[in-house]
């Protein structure tokens, strides 16, 4: 990212004197092209982030920087961005082609420059034989689409959406996922996107920025966030996960992309393999491991083992998911389902990870994870120490 | 067999049920619209007699009619003080409903879309004067103009009239304004549109409801008003309901009455013409 198309340097909000910082001293950098998700549960900061990006908000302090250029006190009328909103916010006393031409109409762009630009955004979203329709006539989707057009017909310098598919039904969101996503891609718009849903930030974005409280808990690709989840909340927030407070007990050695093997000591289950960054041995951490990840059998497996009883099994067709109860502690694993052999409530299973598929997360040292566990963990780190 | 039994049952049971409901309804509907119909003739009574009394022969303003004539209407336009009261309070109102929407509508959006110290107290001083009395007001007004030179001028009415029209103009514009979505203009704005292009092409085509609404009520309260126009410019500038007023005090023929059937008569078509047009209905 040496060529950052969009940076936001130490960005802070707060509302009123007293009140915590709705976003709270926030820095990010988006590249040219990519389309940057803002993820999080409501109230985490991400539409006032968005907002302040727009111009439609002051910062309290911090900067934003567009093409090194430092636009913060720069009017919203003059940022050259394009905003989708939830709501689409269309002119409902215009129609469409009235609608995506008002952005070109305040560049003064000549009437016939402005009628083939019309046109070609409408081909963009594939609504071009709508172009004489009043707004009111349009379904949600179309609306969606017309409200992209506008946006972009501008060419604008950011795309900017705010929750975008969040009125639409289930089906169509699928859809429009798709369809953002690609004319994004074809246009190249830088885009920054606000969304409170993972499955939609994992599938579109290049880079998912998680917040939570004002600040960004994790910057990085959907992988990296999903894979290698820096804190305990982007590992809550983004997908399913099974934790373990965990001693690391001893370094095991490399492991793929620059990690370390650690042999950990989960609490109450023994002994197992994780991976993890470089200098965690003798600390305490979190780890987790994905539902998916969890080998689950009905045998004894050869190496080490969680002994479960199943709680809760719900058949989707194509996967199983289970619900274990293990040393009063609730698991959820998921397994490809087969044509026999359907794990029963009651039944005993035996749940087992590969080391690379659980992962140490950094950002959890020094939690309690129950009253005398550090002393424990100290003294097994001493143990191996002599 | 015992199926084909249980399948016809429900239909027939319907069938006979059907009838005893109808007269039931019939009954209640009839009561409903009976009590409506007397509710508005009493709302309309005073109106109907001044229609009927202005057809009728009578010598004076009396009931019921004497005989059928035409001859109060036709005597209208020969009446100069009502000619005159006419063009003055035509003039007033239009005056009026203009500035009127000028102060109006910008007021109103400040409190919607803007946040400031004593915001509230704004609010209930703008839309106070719907609650004070008039004849309160007025006679402030006439002890204030008189140091200034505005009793019996134009200037004098039209400020009284405004301070009687503005919380109607603030009502339904405030109406207008947070029904509309914010967001359509900050989505102009983002596009490009400075504040004032954003208000011209964006807000005002959004609460246009509300501020034709406003600005008809401003019209009808402005062109009505007796008690200001009377204590203000009574003897300088007498407005049609202060001519009306003083020709009952001296006559009591009906011409008043003919008069009258004519304001309804106009009030009717700017309300009918306005909702025809833009939909008045909309803002109220």
């Amino acid at each position: 990212m040496n060529n950052p198309k969009l940076s936001i340097v130490d960005l802070t909000k707060r509302y009123a004197p007293g009140l915590d910082p709705a976003v709270d001293c926030l820095s990010m950098s988006v590249e040219e092209g990519h389309l940057v998700a803002l993820l999080g549960p409501s109230g985490c900061g991400k539409t006032t982030t968005l907002r302040m990006v727009a111009g439609l908000m002051d910062p309290t302090s911090g900067s934003i920087m567009v093409d090194g250029k430092d636009i913060t006190q720069t009017p919203v009328h003059k940022r050259g961005m394009g905003m989708v909103f939830q709501s689409y916010a269309l002119f409902p006393h215009m129609d469409v082609a009235q609608n995506v031409a008002f952005g070109l109409q305040m560049r003064k762009v000549g009437s016939k420059e402005q009628n083939r630009r019309v046109v070609e955004a409408l081909d963009l979203v594939k609504l071009g034989h709508l172009a004489g329709r009043q707004v009111k006539e349009l379904s949600g989707g179309q609306q969606q689409r017309i409200a992209i057009a506008r946006a972009l017909v501008v060419e604008p310098t950011l795309l900017l959406l705010d929750e975008p598919l969040s009125n639409l039904d289930a089906k169509l969101r699928e859809n429009m996922r798709t369809e953002i996503r690609s004319i994004q891609q074809r246009t190249g718009a830088t885009t920054l996107f606000v969304t409170h849903d993972q499955d939609e930030a994992l599938d579109m974005a290049d880079r998912i920025a998680v917040m939570n409280g004002g600040i960004i808990e994790q910057y990085g690709a959907p992988a990296e966030v999903y894979e290698r989840p820096q804190t305990h909340f982007v590992a809550d927030f983004i997908g399913q996960a099974n934790f373990f407070a965990s001693a690391v007990v001893a370094d095991d050695g490399a492991a793929a992309d620059g990690e370390r093997s650690y042999v950990v000591d989960v609490d109450g289950f023994g002994r197992f393999g994780a991976v993890g960054a470089a200098g965690l041995a003798g600390s305490t951490h979190e780890i987790v491991v994905r539902p998916h990840r969890l080998k689950t059998s009905l045998q004894q497996p050869a190496g080490p083992f969680i002994e479960g009883v199943i709680e809760r099994v719900s058949y989707t067709g194509d996967s199983l998911s289970l619900g274990l109860r293990a040393g009063g502690k609730e698991l959820l694993s998921q397994m490809p389902t087969a044509s026999s052999g359907i794990p029963r409530l009651g039944q005993t299973a035996y749940l087992s990870w590969d080391p690379a598929d659980a992962f140490i997360i950094p950002g959890t040292a020094g939690i309690p994870h129950g009253t005398e566990r550090p002393a424990t963990a100290d003294a097994l780190a001493a143990q191996d120490v002599a | 067999m015992s199926q084909n039994t249980l399948a016809a049952h429900p239909p027939a049971a319907a069938r006979t049920a059907a009838p005893v409901f109808k007269p039931r309804r019939k009954t209640g509907t009839f009561v409903f619209n009976a009590l409506v119909f007397l509710l508005y003739l009493f709302l309309l009574a005073p109106l109907l007699i001044v229609v009927v009394i202005s057809f009728a022969s009578n010598q004076y303003l009396s009931f019921p009619p004497e005989g059928f004539t035409l001859d109060w209407y036709a005597a209208l336009p020969g009446q100069e003080t009502f000619m005159s009261g006419l063009r003055i309070s035509l003039i007033t109102a239009s005056a009026v409903t203009v500035l009127v929407l000028i102060l109006g509508v910008p007021a109103a959006l400040a409190l919607a879309r803007f946040r400031f110290k004593g915001k509230a107290a704004i609010q209930a001083f703008f839309l106070s004067p719907l609650m004070i009395p008039s004849i309160v007001l007025a006679l402030g007004l006439v002890l204030l103009f008189g140091p200034l030179k505005l009793n019996n001028t134009y200037a004098g009415i039209i400020i009284g009239h405004i301070a009687v029209t503005f919380p109607f103009v603030v009502r339904t514009t405030l109406m207008s304004l947070a029904t509309t979505d914010t967001s359509c203009e900050e989505a102009a704005r983002i596009l490009g549109g400075d504040s004032w292009t954003v208000f011209r092409r964006i807000t005002l085509p959004l609460i246009r409801p509300g501020v034709i609404a406003g600005g008809v009520i401003a019209f009808i309260v402005s062109f009505d008003e007796a008690v200001i126009s009377l204590f203000v410019a009574e003897s300088g500038l007498p407005t049609l309901p202060v001519q009306v007023l003083r020709y009952v005090e001296n006559s009591a023929d009906a011409a008043v009455a003919a008069l009258s059937v004519l304001l309804i008569l106009f009030s009717m078509a700017v309300v009918v013409i306005v909702e025809r047009v833009m939909g008045l209905r909309k803002a109220l």
